[in-house]
């Protein structure tokens, strides 16, 4: 006896049994075939040898509410309990998509199954007359409340104390503190500068985050804290106040991956991330290239850079410019008027060579280091640059390197959707790109809104809640800071 | 009943009421991150007490190496901020200090880089730092026992009581670093060449 998913391939199975236990309303095979290849709808079969129950979950992304389709038990099979390992798998699937009520309708001379779905806890809550039809039977429709966990997340990796509050997959709080104002007089982060900031403003961001979501932090369910990668002054606070936070009413703590947290964040905004996708996270620390096949247990990084991040370059090439930090708005704000194909600036690891052992890598030093050279080159030939030309180039160079690698991505292995992550999805140009190739190609393009493409403590708490509605164990409480955590480890135990 | 957290040198964690009902610490002075919960945990279970009936939680401001003392300030003000309980801040010296009893100390720790975080008491009264100085300069503080302070959570607990019956005030619970963040202003300068 086994429980599995089904697919397609199972259909003659399942209308086999449909019309032995439906005989006078069977569904029709399109419509099976249908729910079969929803990706709104997930079906589970029973099989000893061959099929003898299955049962389906219907869920409309963002609704928070699921359907249950239906459920059947081979006649001969009936009486042992199967409907109910069935029903329960159901459930399950619901909670973990982070839904807030399950519905269904049944016969309402259907005794057995009424009683079934009463102990679960569905009640009543309306009549619909002469539904089921030819039969001429009303169908009572019952909902189950399902309870989502209150989830607090605290993140704490670079330069933003984030600390976000979620049910399920429903945003409640997104409360941020930044010290980018401490670090723009250094020309960029400063690990002890931050870590000072974290440590001053984790107390009223926690009270920014409560009051915002309207919760008391004894109604919290669990707590979830980024422990890397990031720099580990910086994560220590975080995960020091977690801890606290987690002893003060005994609550588990989830250390999780800030960069799945990234990836995580577009649950907030669609109730689910639809996967497999290509992650490309780009901020002042991180350039990543990611294949995440599972949120929670299967994501390959594909690449990443092998010198300074994106962002990086963008506010080392804005102080070759002369403009402050951050550079990232400096250089876009000055880039709209300018060229973009006014200098010729090098894609990092893009030449056929590169190609075997960096084809998903990136390199932005030596363009850095090429728009330096043009600029002082200027100067020591005394001639005028146009600055608006020179970060039109560069900037066009650094979106230009990082599309054709997520692109090429996407296309050698099949993945049709691009999801975009980090600070620097606030460029303009790298958003405006990314949709016009993607268009191009017939890839899906995903962008969280730019509060969720930040580093913030709601991504944080929406990774811990899935992996609570999953039924995942917390963390112990022995964890420390991984700086250099892969993105294979979704949650370090 | 109050909760004392200290990870000014390795990480621990002290519940005190008129007494020491519990210490438990880690010597590793690396792994403040990994022990603290443990040894919060600890704490309160040898000191068979719940959470529930802590009044106060009491944080070492240090002076100490900044990464780990971070740590158990955090957690400190976690709990605090999260039960809503006051948070008591102590300068580690003074803790050692009322622990010695009467006397003149001049009390030192490791501050890194050849150099001693320091502080100087006269029969428990500071009259120097606490600061930040080489070893050598230690000599001046002639008719001192020279003492290398060692906190730990239950000094800080023992103290916090006996300053809050005092009407000393702990309510500053800002880290007390003594050092300026390493580093120095951007002059822009060329980064090709």
């Amino acid at each position: 006896m086994h429980l599995r998913k089904l697919s397609i391939d199972d259909l003659s199975a399942v209308m086999r049994l449909e019309r032995e236990s439906f005989p006078s309303d069977a569904w029709h095979e399109d419509s099976m075939r249908a729910e079969l290849q929803s990706p709104n709808c997930h079906y589970v079969g029973l099989f000893d040898n061959e099929l003898v129950g299955y049962a389906g979950l219907s869920t409309i992304p963002g609704t928070f509410s699921s359907d249950v389709q239906t459920i059947a038990v081979a006649p001969a099979q009936r009486g042992k309990g199967f409907g109910k390992l069935l029903f329960q798998e159901l459930l399950a699937k619901a909670k973990s998509l982070g839904s807030e009520q399950a519905l269904l309708e049944v016969r309402i001379d259907n005794e057995p199954a009424i009683e079934l779905y009463k102990a679960f806890g569905f009640e009543r809550i309306d009549v619909r007359k002469r539904y089921y039809q030819p039969d001429d039977v009303d169908a009572l429709i019952m909902r189950l409340r399902i309870e989502q966990p209150l989830v607090l997340g605290i993140e704490s990796t670079c330069d933003e104390t984030g600390v976000g509050i979620v049910r399920g997959n429903r945003l409640l709080a997104n409360a941020l503190h930044s010290s980018m104002d401490e670090h723009a007089k250094y020309g960029g982060v400063v690990p002890e500068v931050a870590a000072r900031a974290h440590l001053e403003a984790i107390k009223p961001t926690l009270e920014k985050a409560l009051a915002e979501a309207g919760v008391a932090m004894r109604d919290i369910d669990a707590i979830a804290v980024a422990n890397g990668p990031g720099l580990a002054g910086a994560l220590m606070v975080g995960i020091g106040a977690a801890k606290g936070l987690a002893l003060a009413y005994d609550k588990p703590i989830y250390a999780v991956n800030h960069l799945v947290g990234h990836v995580g964040a577009d649950v907030l905004e669609r109730g689910y991330v639809q996967l497999p996708t290509i992650a490309l996270l780009v901020s002042g620390g991180h350039t990543s290239l990611i294949h995440v096949k599972d949120l929670l247990g299967d994501a390959e990084l594909l690449g990443e850079t092998i010198d300074d991040a994106a962002g990086e370059a963008f506010d080392k090439v804005a102080r070759v410019l002369g403009l402050p930090y951050p550079g990232g708005p400096q250089i876009d704000t000055l880039a709209a008027t300018g060229n973009p194909a006014a200098i010729r600036f090098p894609r990092g690891l893009s030449l056929p060579k590169d190609m075997e052992k960096h084809r998903y890598d990136f390199s932005f030093s030596g363009l850095k280091t090429a728009v330096a050279r043009y600029v002082e080159k200027a100067e020591i030939e005394g001639t005028d640059i146009n600055p608006s030309d020179v970060a039109a180039s560069f900037r066009e160079a650094v979106v230009d390197v990082l599309l054709t690698k997520a692109i090429d991505a996407c296309e050698r292995l099949g993945v049709p959707r691009l999801l975009l992550g980090g600070g620097v999805v606030a460029n303009a140009r790298l958003r405006e790109e990314a949709a016009k190739r993607c268009e191009a190609r017939g890839i899906e393009l995903r962008i969280p809104r730019f509060s969720l493409c930040t580093d913030n403590g709601a991504m944080i708490a929406a990774l811990g809640a899935q992996l609570v509605m999953a039924g995942h164990q917390p963390s112990s409480l022995g964890f420390g800071a991984e700086s250099t955590l892969e993105v294979t480890t979704v949650q370090t135990l | 009943m109050l909760l004392a957290i200290d990870t000014s040198a390795g990480t621990s964690a002290a519940v005190v009421a008129g007494e020491l009902k519990s210490l438990v610490v880690y010597d590793d002075p690396f792994g403040h991150a990994e022990n603290i919960g443990l040894a919060i945990r600890s704490a309160l279970a040898d000191a068979e007490v719940k959470i529930s009936e802590i009044s106060g939680v009491v944080i070492g401001r240090g002076p100490a190496p900044y990464t780990g003392l971070r740590v158990g300030m955090a957690a400190g003000l976690g709990i605090a901020g999260a039960l809503g309980l006051p948070t008591y801040g102590v300068m580690i010296f003074d803790a050692v200090a009322h622990s010695l009893g009467t006397g003149r100390f001049v009390l030192s720790s490791d501050a890194k880089r050849r150099e001693l975080f320091i502080a100087a008491y006269d029969n428990q009264v500071l009259v120097e730092g606490p600061s930040v100085m080489a070893p050598d300069q230690l000599d001046k503080f002639a008719g001192f026992e020279q003492v290398s302070a060692s906190c730990d959570a239950g000094k800080l607990g023992l103290y916090a009581e006996f300053a809050l019956a005092k009407g000393i005030d702990l309510s500053d619970v800002s880290a007390l670093y003594l050092r300026s963040p390493d580093v120095s202003p951007s002059a822009g300068k060329k980064v090709s060449g």
